[in-house]
């Protein structure tokens, strides 16, 4: 290889991908905001492209298979599907931004990852046909509709509710002589009696960083008041200065050492600690309500033997004990699409009530937002319990790394790997957390 | 065995790459100048296209803050430069690429090189055929795959390495590879010597074999012994791949991101970050692009420089036979 040629092949063309990644992002300024006509004509022609978050295998049927069912309705629709999975849709979705790619129709949490899109008028404002009012949003749960409120419109189709649960194994509990535990000290307790049995209590894997978040966001929601996290959560107001923060991580840090593999939890991932509560190897896993259903599936752990409580609140907490982390997850028009009451018209059809009942079972065991879309005889009845401590909730915390923007989302994710892995204590986080909100300001 | 400047224009009319020349002048015309350049024109316009235009504006945006999501931008001229040098992380990535460059070029240039020597040393073709392919088996399996693989090789407890190490009475040493701070990227840099390996031994086996068997047979005549022969003959007639190897190990080890997005994604706390990914997080998680720009940058400054290093040593050290 001659040298001259090497110099331009590695050297300049290595540095290319960068310079391209880094160069799409001259992204045109957004115009103004787009509001969704409920009068407008529907057109049954053309590509509808969709972004979701059922890339994984079990999930994503439910968009190919509706997919099918709208073009068979519609034979001159052509629906395109870009399914990503809960951790590359993150990426994915910044992209498409960046190079002005979205499809028209593409997923959202809500809280500030939602934000960016209406911020940006990317986000087609749906309040005149989704509204509470309106046809379609009565057969929306109204909680779910408004998580996607923004400056007092709504911009978000919700398709399921979430929240985080701790399942167990009730064989793994009555074989240790334990029961649901009550309150935090109760949980600790089991752990003890649970490894003394010869199983790990908790399996956690948090390779990815966010499982850690969503138990301090749920022990925070206990600790600190809703109106100080709210304000916090606000970049303008932000200063995380609660003493119920540095509490809440301790909280954490003892339930990480005494219940889970400790500092080695940092290299095993989220699904490697499902497959091992699954699999019957350990005793419980915190997961969201979307997982009973995996939890379930094909592992040792019948779904008979599965049981579920919300993370036990610590005594004399100061915020707020009856809420439960989560939100409702969904989907948002792009305001650039060419086919707006086409994108709308098919959302109508994937959140109506046969669409949900299938949504709502097995194998997908994804708790419809639409009301009357679920049916207990079809669903697992984990899934319905856990529907019933939701609605019974007071305050759905939202997920700390959607809630907050992404440089005080990043500096908790590495905080909190640090604390799992002992080079941090919770002060030395809270200062991280606080440095990263200053300067999101 | 001479050491010569290169005659590059002798190379050029040995390939048939040489202009048209009028006859008895010694001059190109100008005509001709411009007819030999529309043979390079579409080349010369992708390569502007895709890799300068590119380059230049990598700069232009790492000069901004921008919002992905409502486009506004802001000119910081070169703020997010000084922002580089307060980023504790990247001094964290930048001693992390130097490790794996310096790891690297232990294992996949000098070892590599001493087993090529050692393979290429055996009398029985089948087996050096046999030892080739085993070595370069790794090199065909996707990196992707490969970081997989041992993520779950590291499982703590459960992976083979743990169960290894207890098996053979060593269960104190087992550990969480790639979950603590100060093995992290130990560990996934081991992984890329496994990879990587037998694809630089295949590259020096082929160097090896380009050596006239007759110096080596001379040198026997003469006395000399393996040691003696691998030191005069087999590194100074491989010393230009040597030389190709040690920069194309070091741009690699800057440019490295799929083996560490897999494993750790940079954690755990950024002890596994390195420059690649660290601009990925600026970019595609904190939304910074500017400051993702400013990274790039860095990278592209140090493969340059690596690049004009081995552009250098190869002109100087070139041996010809």
């Amino acid at each position: 290889m001659k040298s001259t040629t090497f110099l331009s092949t590695t050297s300049l063309a290595s540095f290319m991908a960068a310079g391209l990644i880094a160069g799409s992002a001259n992204v045109a300024l957004a115009k103004d905001p787009v509001v969704a006509d409920p009068d407008a004509k529907v057109e049954y022609s053309g590509t509808l492209s969709i972004l979701t978050k059922f890339g994984l295998q079990q999930l994503s049927p439910f968009f190919v298979d509706a997919a099918k069912e709208y073009e068979k309705l519609h034979p001159g629709v052509k629906v395109e599907l870009i399914q990503e999975s809960d951790d590359s849709v993150k990426g994915k979705t910044k992209a498409l931004v960046a190079s002005n790619s979205l499809p028209d129709i593409y997923f959202s949490w809500t809280g500030s990852w939602g934000e960016n899109f209406v911020r940006g008028n990317r986000a087609v404002d749906l309040s005149k046909v989704i509204g509470p009012d309106t046809a379609w949003g009565k057969q929306l749960a109204g909680a779910a509709v408004s998580a996607f409120q923004y400056n007092g419109k709504l911009y978000g189709i919700p398709l399921y509710l979430d929240a985080k649960f701790m399942g167990y194994s009730k064989p793994l509990f009555e074989k240790a002589g334990v029961s649901e535990p009550k309150t935090f000290d109760e949980l600790l307790t089991a752990c003890a009696a649970l490894r003394k049995s010869g199983v790990t209590p908790i399996s956690f894997g948090n390779k990815e960083g966010w499982p850690a978040v969503h138990y301090a966001g749920q022990l925070l929601s206990y600790n600190v008041p809703q109106a100080t996290l709210e304000k916090d959560f606000t970049p303008a107001t932000a200063d995380y200065s609660d003493p119920g923060y540095v509490l809440s991580l301790t909280q954490f840090k003892q339930l990480i050492d005494e219940c889970s593999d400790g500092s080695g939890t940092n290299g095993s991932s989220y699904a490697s600690a499902l497959q091992q509560f699954s699999n019957a190897k350990s005793a419980m896993y915190y997961q969201e309500i979307i997982e009973f259903d995996q939890s379930t599936a094909d592992g040792a752990l019948k779904r008979d033997d599965f049981g579920y409580f919300k993370l036990p609140a610590p005594k004399d907490a100061k915020g707020d004990v009856k809420s439960i982390e989560g939100a409702p997850e969904g989907y948002m028009i792009n305001a650039a699409s060419k086919n707006i009451p086409l994108a709308i018209d098919f959302m109508k059809f994937v959140t109506s009530a046969d669409n949900g009942k299938v949504l709502s079972a097995p194998p997908y065991g994804q708790p419809s937002a639409t009301v009357g879309g679920y049916s207990a005889d079809t669903m697992n009845p984990a899934v319905v319990g856990g529907l019933k401590v939701i609605a019974d909730s007071s305050y759905l915390m939202p997920w700390l790394d959607t809630a907050n923007p992404p440089r005080v989302a990043a500096a908790w994710l590495s905080g909190l790997q640090a604390l799992i892995g002992g080079s941090q204590t919770p002060e030395q986080v809270m200062e991280q957390v606080k440095k990263a909100a200053a300067s999101s300001k | 065995m001479t050491v010569v400047k290169h005659d590059y224009k002798g190379e050029a009319a040995a390939i048939g790459f040489t202009l048209q020349r009028k006859a008895g002048n010694d001059q190109t015309s100008p005509l001709s100048g411009l007819l030999s350049f529309r043979w390079v024109l579409v080349a010369f316009v992708l390569i502007l296209w895709f890799v300068y235009y590119p380059i230049i504006d990598n700069f232009i945006v790492s000069t901004k803050n921008q919002d992905i999501f409502t486009g506004e931008t802001a000119f910081v001229g070169l703020d997010n430069y000084r922002r580089l040098q307060s980023d504790p992380i990247v001094w964290t990535a930048i001693l992390n690429n130097t490790l794996y460059a310096v790891i690297s070029i232990v294992f996949q240039v000098f070892g590599a090189f001493v087993l090529a020597a050692l393979i290429e040393g055996l009398d029985n073709e089948r087996w050096r055929r046999f030892w080739r392919a085993v070595y370069f088996i790794p090199s065909a399996i996707s990196i992707t795959v490969t970081g997989l693989l041992f993520y779950f090789i590291y499982q703590p407890d459960i992976g083979l390495l743990d169960s290894f190490l207890t098996q053979i009475g060593l269960g104190n040493w087992s550990r969480a590879w790639l979950g603590e701070e100060h093995t992290a990227i130990y560990a996934i840099i081991a992984m890329s010597q496994w990879q990587g390996f037998g694809y630089s031994t295949l590259l020096f086996g082929i160097a090896i074999q380009k050596i006239p068997r007759e110096l080596y047979d001379a040198a026997i005549m003469d006395g000399a012994g393996t040691w003696r022969r691998l030191w005069n003959i087999t590194m100074p007639l491989t010393r230009e791949m040597t030389g190709l190897m040690v920069i194309v190990t070091i741009t690699g080890a800057f440019q490295v991101f799929n083996e560490v997005m897999v494993m750790t994604a940079g954690g755990p706390n950024n002890s596994s970050q390195v420059l690649g990914t660290w601009l990925y997080q600026q970019g595609f998680i904190e939304n910074d692009f500017g400051y993702g720009a400013a990274v790039a940058t860095v990278i592209f400054v140090i493969t340059l420089l690596t690049g004009f290093a081995q552009l250098w040593y190869t002109r100087k050290r070139r041996v010809h036979l």
